[in-house]
């Protein structure tokens, strides 16, 4: 279980980018976290595995609190947490096997890393997952060489490489076109189902939010607005989270969290 | 309805007119006073030509008579350039590293570039000459000489490469857990080899180059050679083995060239 207590990000002296923000992701859920750009979706997401340091507040996964971690506790932490990325940050010079095992960095040596000689239940692991996406007969190719929707299914491995507790996914398939878009999206819900994985996916499009997540939270200005099931998530719930007037102090502290 | 006006020009390069004529007048003067005050004496220019018309007279036809000594002084040049890059290039990643500031902290940082515009700021010649002095007559100094120079070039061109890397793999790579060193090795060197091969050959070239030209202070090689051959009047022979470093250097800026372009 994820539990995200009084999480506040702030850059400089400006207003702050999340403002004292709460979230529980318990168990299995996919979770979609919807609204415009700028409304700190990204930031949200970073702070949990601390890409972005958070200016307060707490973060906590399965018992640990990831905000109090140390510098080598914290590397040893990020092991547990999936990242998932819009423009994929595969390696493209290296092999599709050296990417699916870069998810492994954190456990193995720096030897083994360097010469990859990687462990034999890691290689096993990877065919199997690669498998079960489709791409494993693409292990020995150059991860450039592989279209967009490859290109993202190679992401999602490397961070199931990991075998996170949850997956972070940071627009996953922004960069897709609408039909990969769509595979992409099954994918991600049926391994958190396969793998009891709960998932966090930051999304613009609300009608795949609909249609592939249990639960959806809408952000404005750094604050949930907007918390509960894909069916209660109405016109007016839309208007509210996407409506377009720019009053970031707007005082709409969360009805429905 | 007004009518468009038919005429227009480039707006100028400088656009306050008393500044633009007022810079061209100025480079205009201080061209004319430097070669006024410079002392060029015309006289020993037109001696200079008739002895230059004899050395080029004295260089038909070049000989290839002491050819031994030719292959020999070729082969030295041809060493020290190899190991000379081997070396700067092994010296160069390091500093290369600790130059690029999205991967050194400050201080490192500025140590870094301290040692590039260190390697940078004297040309070969006279690195050459204080080596040397340091290390005696011979290849060993063009050696380290060469290995200074590529550290200032390579060194410097691998930095701004890596400072241009796609960050999105690094944050890959830390999200994941691995510290710092499988991250420049995943992340980072995929995406500079490239770069860093092309640098590779291209110093070798150049070094090979710059070996002939370190040579003539002392520091081995075919520069040597040639020096030689010019303090002793042996005017033909130094044709032939100027000619022979113009066709080598053809011959390896070709090759390097292709094999640059083939991995690109």
């Amino acid at each position: 279980m994820l539990t995200i207590k009084g999480l506040v990000k702030r850059y400089g002296a400006g207003d702050p980018v999340l403002k004292d923000l709460e979230l529980e992701v318990p168990g299995e859920e996919v979770v979609s976290v919807i609204g415009s750009s700028g409304a700190g979706k990204s930031t949200l997401l970073r702070c949990i595995n601390r890409l972005v340091e958070p200016t307060s507040g707490t973060i906590t996964l399965n018992g640990t609190d990831f905000t109090a971690l140390g510098k080598r506790d914290l590397r040893i932490g990020r092991r547990r947490i999936g990242m998932v990325f819009q423009s994929f940050n595969l390696v493209d010079r290296l092999t599709v096997m050296e990417n699916v095992q870069s998810g492994r960095l954190g456990y193995i040596s720096t030897w083994a890393a360097l010469t990859r000689r990687y462990p034999k239940q890691d290689i096993q692991r990877a065919f199997e997952l690669m498998e079960r996406v489709g791409i494993a007969h693409y292990a020995d190719k150059r991860a450039d060489e592989l279209s967009g929707g490859e290109r993202q299914r190679v992401g999602v491995i490397r961070a199931l490489m990991q075998q996170p507790e949850i997956l972070l996914a940071d627009e996953p398939t922004a960069s897709l076109d609408p039909k990969t878009s769509e595979q992409i999206m099954t994918l991600l819900r049926d391994l958190a189902r396969e793998l009891k994985l709960p998932v966090i996916i930051n999304i613009h499009n609300v009608n795949e939010a609909r249609q592939f997540s249990d639960r959806i939270v809408g952000m404005r200005y750094g604050r949930i607005i907007f918390d509960d099931l894909p069916a209660a998530l109405t016109d007016d719930a839309m208007h509210e989270i996407y409506s377009g007037i720019p009053h970031a102090d707007r005082q709409v502290e969360g009805e429905a969290a | 309805m007004t009518t468009a006006t038919d005429h227009w020009r480039k707006p100028p390069f400088i656009a306050n007119p008393v500044l633009r004529y007022g810079l061209y007048a100025a480079v205009l003067v201080y061209i004319v006073v430097t070669l006024s005050t410079l002392p060029i004496d015309w006289a020993r220019v037109s001696q200079g030509l008739t002895r230059a018309g004899r050395i080029f007279g004295g260089a038909f036809p070049p000989s290839f008579e002491r050819s031994g000594l030719l292959i020999d002084g070729f082969m030295e040049s041809l060493k020290i350039a190899i190991l000379a890059t081997v070396g700067g290039v092994l010296l160069s990643v390091p500093i290369a590293f600790m130059a690029a500031r999205n991967i050194a902290a400050l201080p490192v940082y500025y140590l870094g570039r301290a040692i590039i515009v260190v390697a940078r700021s004297f040309h070969p010649v006279i690195v050459a000459i204080i080596f040397v002095k340091a290390v005696g007559f011979g290849p060993f100094a063009g050696i380290l000489t060469l290995v200074v120079y590529s550290i200032g070039f390579v060194a410097k061109l691998l930095a701004e490469r890596i400072e241009e890397i796609d960050p999105g793999p690094v944050e890959a790579m830390k999200a994941a857990g691995a510290s710092f060193l499988p991250t420049l090795f995943y992340a980072v060197f995929p995406q500079i080899m490239q770069r860093q091969i092309g640098l590779s050959i291209y110093q070798l070239d150049s070094n090979l180059r710059a070996s002939a030209v370190v040579g003539i202070v002392g520091a081995g090689g075919i520069g040597a050679t040639l020096a030689n051959a010019f303090g002793r009047y042996d005017y033909d022979f130094a044709l032939a083995i100027t000619m022979v470093i113009v066709g080598v250097i053809l011959i390896s800026e070709a090759v390097s060239g292709a094999i640059r372009k083939r991995i690109a």
